[in-house]
C-alpha cells in the first residue's frame, strides 16, 4: 500500500491516503502527492520538507531525505503512545518489530525469511477460503476450538488450510488457528528484544481483530492499536521532517539539496 | 595499456576481475599451482617447495547448478559456491588442492571434492578444533605427514631453509597488509572498504612475491589520497562469515558509512597473525595457523577449564582483540554478518553481541544469501542501524 501524510507545524494531519502501490504506481509517486495536496488544499511549493520512506522510498524522485521504515514508524508511534517500548508493524511485506527507549529507537528485528507471518499470508489464504481480508477477524473471533496451523510456509499453509476444509473443520476454527500461526511466529521473533509495555500493535495486520487477540496471547499481555494502523509510518515520515526543517531553519539552512520538481521517477523510464 | 604495465589499484580491480588468469599464466610457464580451501592449509610449505598457493573461493554472481546434486542446499552457500565451480570446471587448471578440517561442511565438501573431481594431489589436514597443547603436536605431526606428500608430489625437498624463508616472505607480505589497513586509520580513511576487499582477493590469487610488490604500489598510491572515499558519520568494523565479492561492503558503503576494519577471512583475519620464527619452524607455523588465526571454528577459552564460570572474562578472552580493532580504527558501530547457514558463525553471534553490548558498541547481525540480488533487504537494515547510531 502506498500512503502519504501531509502534516503541519502544528503536528495536525491535513491530507491522509491509503491506496495500492501496484506495479505502475511505483513510478507515479508524484501522482499520489498531487491527489494529497488537493486533499490538503495545498500547492507542491507550499511543502517544506518531503520525506520518503518504506520499500518504495527510492522510487520518490521529489524526496528531500529518505529515511527508513524503521525510524519513521518509531516516530509515528512514539508520537501516539509517547508510553511504548515495543512496537510490532505486520504489513503486507514484512514484519517488524521494535525497541524504543525515550522514544528513540533503539533496537530492531525484522523477518528475512518468507510471506509467512505477513499480511500477504493472510491474503492467500483468505483467497483460498473465498473470503475477504477484512471478514477474516471477525470470524475467527467466533472459534471456540482452534486448529494449530503447524507451518511456517504459506504455499503448505494454504495446502493445509485445505486439508482442514475437507476434514470438516468450522472455518472460524481454521482461521483462528492461521492468525495464532502469524502471531506466534512474529512474537517469537520479537521477543529477542525482550518485551516490555507499552506494547503497540501496527501495519495493515492490526486491523485484524483475529490477530490483534492471537497477538496478545503468544506475548502475554496488553496491545496497544491506534486508529489507523497502517499510517504510523508516514505519519512519523511527517514529524521527523517537520523536525529536520525546524532544526535546518534554526540554524539558518535550507533542508532542500537539489531543486525539487513533482515528476515520475526516470529511474524506471527506458531511453533516458 | 597492457596487462604487464598495469600497477597498484588498476592491477588489483584487473585481478578481481578474472582471478584465475595470472595463475593460469604461472601454469603455462611450467609452474605448478595449488588449490586450497579457507585459511587453514599452511602456505608456507607450499611456497617452500615452489607450489604458487591459489585460494578456491565462490562467486556470488553464478547460480549453483551442479553442487546440489552432491550438497544439501541447507548448508554454506559459500562452500556449495565454490564446489558447484569445481564440478563446472572452473578450477580444472590447478594442480592440486589443499583442503582442510574447517568447520563440518568444509570437512564433508573436502572428501567430496577430492571424489568427483580426482585432482592429481590431493591432502586434507585434520586441523584440531581446540587450542591445547596436545592439539598443537597433534597438528605439528599431521604437518610433518603433509610435508612428505609435498615432497614425493613435486619431486623437491621442502628444506628447513626454504621453509624459513618463506616464513619471512610471507610475513613481510603480512606487515605491509598491516600498513594498508593503518591507512585506513584516518577520517575520512584512504581506502574504501570495497578496494579494500579487492586488494585481499587479488593478494589471494597470485604468489606472495608478487603480492608484496602490488601491495607496495597499492600503498604509495593510496597514500597520496587522491581517491579516496569522503567524509562520512559511521566508522564500522565487519565481523564474521566469508565475503569474497564487493556487493556487500558496496551496499554498505553507499549509505552514509565507511567500513574501516574487517574482522573476516578475505581480510584482516587471514593476515594480522604472523608467524614467530622458531628454531623448529614448524612449532611457529602451528602456534600460528591454530593459536594465531582467529576463527570461530575453533574453540577457546581464557583459562583451562574455566569456560563459562566467568562469562564476561571468558568474552573478553574470545572477542578483546575486537575491542582492540574498534578504539585503533576508531570504529562506531560493528555489524556482524553472516551467509546463512554458517554455524560456526551463527553461535558466536549471541556471546559476540552480548560482548559489544558490554562494551558499549552498538551492533547489528545480518543474515544473508551469498547472493547479490538478496542484498535488497539487508540494505533497509544496514540503513535502520545507521540512523539508530546516527
Amino acid at each position: 500500500m502506498t500512503k502519504v501524510v501531509i502534516m503541519g507545524r502544528d503536528e495536525k494531519i491535513c491530507a491522509r491516503i491509503v491506496g495500492p502501490t501496484g506495479a505502475e504506481h511505483r513510478r507515479l509517486a508524484n501522482k499520489v502527492m498531487e491527489e494529497a495536496l488537493e486533499q490538503a488544499n495545498l500547492s507542491f511549493n507550499e511543502i517544506s520538507c518531503v520525506i520518503a520512506t518504506g520499500y518504495g522510498r527510492i522510487n520518490v524522485p521529489f524526496a528531500d531525505r529518505q529515511i527508513t521504515e524503521l525510524t519513521c514508524h518509531a516516530r509515528g508511534v512514539v508520537s501516539l503512545f509517547p508510553k511504548v517500548r515495543i512496537a510490532i508493524d505486520i504489513g503486507g511485506q514484512d514484519a517488524k518489530g521494535l525497541k524504543i527507549s525515550n522514544g528513540k529507537l533503539i533496537d530492531f528485528v525484522m523477518n528475512d525469511r518468507c510471506a509467512a507471518g505477513t499480511g500477504r499470508f493472510l491474503e492467500v489464504i483468505a483467497a483460498a477460503l473465498g473470503l475477504k481480508l477484512e471478514e477474516l477477524g471477525e470470524i475467527s473471533l467466533k472459534s471456540t476450538n482452534r486448529v494449530k496451523i503447524s507451518s511456517t510456509c504459506t504455499v503448505f499453509a494454504q495446502q493445509e488450510v485445505i486439508q482442514r476444509i475437507s476434514e470438516g473443520i468450522p472455518l472460524e476454527d481454521i482461521v483462528a488457528g492461521l492468525h495464532d500461526a502469524i502471531a506466534s511466529r512474529v512474537a517469537k521473533m520479537v521477543k529477542r528484544l525482550k518485551i516490555e509495555p507499552d506494547v503497540v500493535f501496527t501495519g495493515g495486520v492490526a486491523k485484524n481483530a483475529g490477530v490483534v487477540h492471537a497477538l496478545k496471547e503468544n506475548i502475554g499481555g496488553e496491545i496497544l492499536v491506534p486508529d489507523e494502523p497502517l499510517l504510523t509510518g508516514a505519519i512519523g515520515a511527517a514529524i521527523l521532517g517537520k523536525e529536520l526543517t525546524l532544526k535546518a531553519v534554526a540554524k539558518g539552512e535550507t533542508i532542500q539539496r537539489k531543486e525539487r520538481r513533482l515528476e515520475e521517477a526516470t529511474f524506471f523510464n527506458r531511453g533516458n | 595499456m597492457t596487462e604487464k604495465e598495469r600497477k597498484g589499484l588498476d592491477r588489483v580491480r584487473e585481478i578481481y576481475q578474472d582471478r584465475a588468469h595470472r595463475a593460469k599464466e604461472l601454469k603455462a610457464e611450467g609452474k605448478q599451482v595449488m588449490g586450497y580451501l579457507c585459511l587453514y592449509p599452511v602456505l608456507e610449505m607450499l611456497t617452500a617447495v615452489d607450489l604458487a598457493p591459489y585460494r578456491i573461493l565462490g562467486d556470488m554472481e553464478e547460480p549453483i547448478t551442479k553442487a546440489d546434486a552432491c550438497l544439501p542446499t541447507v548448508v554454506c552457500p559459500f562452500i556449495r559456491s565454490a564446489l558447484d565451480l569445481g564440478l563446472k570446471g572452473k578450477y580444472d587448471f590447478l594442480d592440486g588442492v589443499v583442503m582442510a578440517h574447517i568447520c563440518d561442511v568444509g570437512e564433508k565438501t573436502s572428501h567430496i571434492w577430492r571424489t568427483y573431481l580426482n585432482p592429481s594431489y590431493f591432502y586434507f589436514i585434520d586441523t584440531p578444533h581446540t587450542v591445547h597443547k596436545a592439539a598443537q603436536q597433534q597438528l605439528k605431526e599431521q604437518l610433518k605427514d603433509f610435508k612428505k606428500t609435498l615432497e614425493s608430489f613435486t619431486g623437491r625437498e621442502l628444506s628447513l631453509d626454504k621453509l624459513k624463508q618463506a616464513i619471512k616472505t610471507y610475513n613481510r607480505q603480512r606487515a605491509l597488509v598491516r600498513e594498508l589497513y593503518d591507512l585506513r586509520k584516518p577520517d575520512p580513511p584512504l581506502i574504501s572498504g570495497a578496494e579494500t576487499l579487492q586488494v585481499m582477493v587479488a593478494l589471494m590469487s597470485i604468489p606472495v612475491d608478487e603480492g608484496i610488490d602490488l601491495l607496495r604500489q597499492v600503498i604509495s598510491e593510496v597514500k597520496e589520497g587522491k581517491n579516496g572515499p569522503p567524509k562520512k558519520p559511521a566508522r564500522l568494523l565487519v565481523w564474521g562469515s566469508i565475503i569474497d565479492n564487493t556487493a556487500l561492503i558496496r551496499m554498505i558503503e553507499e549509505l552514509e558509512a565507511n567500513v574501516v576494519i574487517d574482522d573476516t577471512c578475505v581480510g584482516s583475519r587471514a593476515y594480522f597473525p604472523n608467524v614467530e620464527l622458531t628454531d623448529d619452524p614448524l612449532d611457529g607455523l602451528v602456534y600460528r595457523y591454530l593459536v594465531g588465526l582467529k576463527c570461530p571454528r575453533t574453540f577457546r577459552e581464557s583459562v583451562f577449564g574455566e569456560t563459562k564460570k566467568d562469562y564476561i572474562k571468558d568474552l573478553e578472552s574470545r572477542f578483546g582483540y575486537i575491542k582492540d580493532y574498534a578504539k585503533e580504527w576508531n570504529v562506531n558501530g560493528v555489524i556482524l554478518q553472516s551467509v546463512r547457514y554458517c554455524d560456526i558463525h551463527g553461535y558466536e553471534v549471541p556471546g559476540l553481541r552480548d560482548y559489544l553490548d558490554h562494551i558499549g558498541l552498538p551492533n547489528i547481525y545480518l543474515e544473508h544469501d551469498y547472493s547479490e540480488a538478496a542484498l535488497a533487504p539487508l540494505r533497509t537494515r544496514a540503513q535502520a542501524f545507521l540512523e539508530v547510531i546516527g
